[in-house]
């Protein structure tokens, strides 16, 4: 109990230095929205108007200690105001409206990484030396040197643009209506294949690395030895007793990992103009639009801290030793 | 699988592509890149209203042709006359037209849209608060426009601003924030059919004045966020009317279907290299202020390099000393060119030389010259992060710097910083575009009139000349055109002469098009008005009127 009273006290304190981070960055960032909306209609707008577009922005130029306070209500409240760049459409129904194609598409891409890694990861240290370990490992860990951003740029130009296999953006077909129907489900698919994908290939070495050098660790152990010679079956003894142990770690990795789904993935969903809150912040950071990016950044904030809340919580249950501590 | 429903949703799109265009035509156009549309139609607002608000859905009062001279093509007025001491404006308003609900059009709306304008001044963003002192209804077809200064060029400013129905915005508690969700327009196009982040499609308004010669039915307006994407839509023929940077145009757009895929690239704003007359450091401000120096940096600026090489050959070289620009020819001042025109002619030696003439010297033996004070030069051009063609152009200015001795280098802060910068003075040379009006006025007015230094990015130099700014008041003042000829041709003599800013090319103006489903396109051929689908150019609206459905 007191372990936990000290976690929930630790993360309110880290919650609250996060948010003051959040309330400060964009704000040291140079340029203002009014000068960057005033480059980018073209010179339509006279200056004199400038003063009043921020008014209307709500950049009332209080002192920075008010404007923090204002913006710590608004946490509680959930009300973010209103986005800049989307205006008049509030923060919070701009980052709802991208939230689920963030979270399918770093949810699936987290999920076909993680299995398909751990699968290669088991088998590499199995048969350690021989052909499956000698290309699947230093494979994984050439993908996973390599930055996301290529992987995804080359995916695009070849199987998008030089041929036109897969779409160049949107989460599906703008021309249909999200309904419950398999021409809409299909166009999901579709158009969530190849960022899917690319983000799941870069991924795919860091839990096939984990996994193997798991594996290894465990191999070595008496109680593999003992049911190898009772005459279980290789797989048997490969998936129920080495890779079940094996596994806490990469759960725990995984388990965090969704913690930062809330974040997305900025440069997949950039590339492939995939309407998810990456690209959201992205838009927010280039258009200065503070209330977005303190939004945005506070929902990563707590999806952080609630993913390691919870891998705290299952370590109590885990391991005893915690629960007297 | 994967392959089955890739094959189904191609087929189901197929189908539905020929279901629409069997009962109606809908052209696909692209006037600009965002991320997501927002469901806002308040054609006041100038930042995230929807691009097809402005002149689709609320038609202009007059459209001034740049192409053609600055005439006016009347739409909702029939007709303007300045007062003889160009003090007032009579508008006559056209006879018989409605709003897309039915209701008549009369001088009552006009004079209220101003005053929204007027009143709020978040809704002014052209600036008409400078401009007039009131706007009165003399009868229901006559609105006379009483302006605070006398001026020649108000009615260009005047027909900016749009013009709503007062029997719907008269009960708007606050038209700042209203984003107009159902929008009663006069333009051709006023019914929102489908609205979604990623697509929305404006139709035909019933009550149009003009319905004869709209001849389509529906815009659609796909959401893409980039050039690639727009590319990529564009080579697979998704586009009809579109404005886009695609490199290398010929191959990647024009070779997947030469026989429909066009383009035009018209010269546009014009580019030119700032120099800040008040920079901070002292060498630097020192050399800018020095007349010689800014002909020699002028003289070092490889431009067919820049057009060619950085701009894909897209832009219009501008070798006029005064960078008047080939789109307005007819008011050259020959002289001028006789006079300065071997200063915008690419010489290396000629600018060393020139440089060595007016006591620029390499006194401490580093390679570059410094003033003849001995002061230190060294200059830094801005050019925005990403922007490649100006990039490359600024690589190309400062390997012609340094070939002729004068230590520079290239910088490429984020657009937004490279803005602030240009606004307080905080560069030394940065290349920058000012747009251009239907006459050489505006671009004189915004980047040299000294009522404009250091307000706006277009006016960054920091150039003070009373003489250029009182030729250009003057130029306001009088509605005379041989007086008007007379004036911008000493506004030439002065520019030419002091090379305030070093002129490079005119921007292209980005225009592509596929005629397989509709044909009437303005070109190269047609040069009918500017062609361009982004919402800054009223003469869109005739570009909308001109296309035919293929038969």
């Amino acid at each position: 109990m007191r372990f936990l009273l000290k976690r929930l006290g630790f993360y309110a304190v880290a919650f609250l230095v996060a948010a003051t981070f959040n309330f400060m960055i964009p704000r040291m960032l140079p340029g203002n929205p009014a000068d960057i909306m005033l480059a980018n209609s073209g010179g339509m707008i006279a200056p004199e108007a400038r003063e009043a577009l921020m008014a209307t922005f709500g950049f009332i130029d209080a002192p920075l200690h008010e404007q923090y306070f204002s913006y710590l209500g608004s946490i509680f409240t959930w009300d973010f105001g209103l986005s800049i760049k989307f205006y008049p459409m509030p923060v919070t129904d701009v980052l709802m409206q991208a939230l689920p194609w963030t979270l399918f598409l770093t949810g699936a891409a987290l999920l076909i990484s993680f299995s398909v890694g751990t699968l290669l990861g088991i088998l590499a240290a199995w048969r350690r030396g021989q052909l499956t370990d000698a290309i699947a490992s230093p494979t994984a860990l050439a993908l996973q040197s390599v930055p996301s951003v290529v992987v995804a740029l080359c995916g695009l130009y070849f199987l998008s643009v030089r041929n036109r296999v897969f779409p160049t953006s949107y989460a599906f077909d703008p021309k249909l209506d999200p309904a419950f129907s398999w021409e809409f489900f299909s166009s999901v698919a579709y158009h969530g294949f190849l960022p899917v994908v690319t983000l799941s290939v870069v991924l795919v070495g860091g839990y096939l690395i984990t996994m193997r050098n798991n594996m290894i660790g465990q191999l070595g152990e008496d109680y593999l030895a003992m049911a190898e010679a009772k005459g279980l079956s290789d797989a048997r003894v490969r998936y129920a007793y080495a890779a079940r142990n094996a596994l806490l770690p990469s759960v725990t990795a995984l388990a965090l990992s969704f913690g930062a789904l809330f974040g997305g993935s900025l440069i997949t969903e950039v590339v492939f103009n995939y309407p998810g809150v990456g690209n959201l912040l992205y838009l927010g950071i280039v258009g200065r639009d503070f209330p977005l990016i303190q939004g945005q950044l506070l929902i990563m904030t707590l999806a952080m801290l609630l993913a390691n809340l919870a891998v705290d919580l299952a370590y109590v249950f885990l391991d005893p030793r915690l629960k007297r501590a | 699988m994967k392959f089955t429903a890739t094959a189904g949703l191609l087929a189901s799109v197929a189908l539905w592509t020929t279901a629409v265009q069997a009962e109606e035509t809908v052209v696909s156009a692209l006037p600009e890149q965002v991320t997501a549309w927002v469901k806002n139609f308040n054609p006041f607002n100038q930042t995230t209203a929807a691009p097809s608000v402005m002149h689709f859905m609320y038609e202009p009062l007059i459209i001034f042709n740049a192409l053609d001279g600055g005439k006016p093509i009347y739409r909702l007025a029939t007709a303007f006359e300045y007062s003889d001491d160009l003090s007032t404006i009579t508008v006559t308003l056209r006879d018989g037209v409605e709003w897309s609900d039915g209701e008549a059009f009369s001088a009552d709306d006009v004079v209220n849209s101003f005053e929204l304008a007027l009143n709020n001044v978040a809704l002014d963003s052209v600036g008409m608060s400078n401009m007039l002192s009131s706007v009165e209804k003399i009868d229901d077809q006559t609105v006379q426009f009483n302006l605070s200064t006398p001026s020649s060029q108000a009615m260009y400013q005047i027909v900016r601003v749009p013009i709503v129905p007062e029997h719907i915005w008269s009960d708007i508690a606050d038209p700042v924030t209203f984003t107009n969700p159902d929008p009663v327009g006069s333009g051709p196009l006023t019914e929102i059919r489908r609205f979604t982040p990623q697509e929305y499609i404006q139709c035909r308004n019933d009550n149009y004045w003009d319905a004869e010669s709209l001849k389509v039915d529906c815009m659609r307006f796909p959401q893409i966020a980039n050039n690639d994407q727009a590319l990529a839509a564009a080579a697979n023929g998704e586009l009809d009317w579109m404005g886009s940077f695609l490199p290398d145009i010929e191959n990647t757009f024009v070779a997947k279907d030469p026989e429909h895929h066009r383009y035009w690239l018209p010269g546009g704003s014009l580019v030119a290299f700032y120099m800040n007359f008040e920079a901070t450091d002292a060498g630097d401000s020192a050399a800018f202020n020095n007349v010689d120096f800014r002909r020699a940096v002028s003289m070092s600026f490889d431009r067919e390099a820049m057009v060619e090489i950085a701009g894909y050959g897209y832009p219009t070289i501008n070798q006029y000393p005064s960078g008047l620009g080939r789109a307005f020819h007819s008011w050259n001042n020959p002289e001028v060119e006789d006079k300065f025109g071997g200063f915008t002619q690419y010489d290396v030696e000629g600018a060393r030389a020139l440089l060595a003439e007016a006591g620029f010297e390499d006194t401490d033996g580093d390679g570059f010259v410094e003033t003849p004070a001995g002061e230190q030069i060294d200059i830094e051009v801005i050019v925005p992060n990403g922007w490649t063609d100006w990039v490359n152009s600024s690589q190309i200015a400062v390997e012609g710097l340094n070939a002729a001795g004068i230590k520079a280098n290239v910088s490429t802060p984020e657009s937004a910083i490279w803005t602030e910068k240009l606004i307080k003075g905080d560069y030394d040379m940065a290349i920058n575009s000012v747009r251009v009006g239907a006459t050489p006025f505006n671009q004189y007015l915004d980047s040299l009139h000294e009522i404009n230094q250091a307000k706006s990015r277009f006016a960054a130099s920091r150039y003070y000349n009373e003489e250029l700014s009182g030729l250009l008041d003057a130029f306001t003042q009088t509605s005379d055109t041989e007086k008007q000829m007379a004036i911008m041709a000493d506004v030439q003599k002065i520019v030419g002469e002091e090379m305030p800013l070093a002129y490079v090319f005119n921007n292209p103006r980005w225009y592509q098009y596929n005629t397989k489903r509709f044909i009437g396109f303005f070109s190269a051929e047609n040069p009918v008005a500017n062609p361009v689908a982004h919402k800054t150019n009223p003469a869109r609206l005739m570009h909308l009127l001109a296309l035919r459905p293929v038969e």
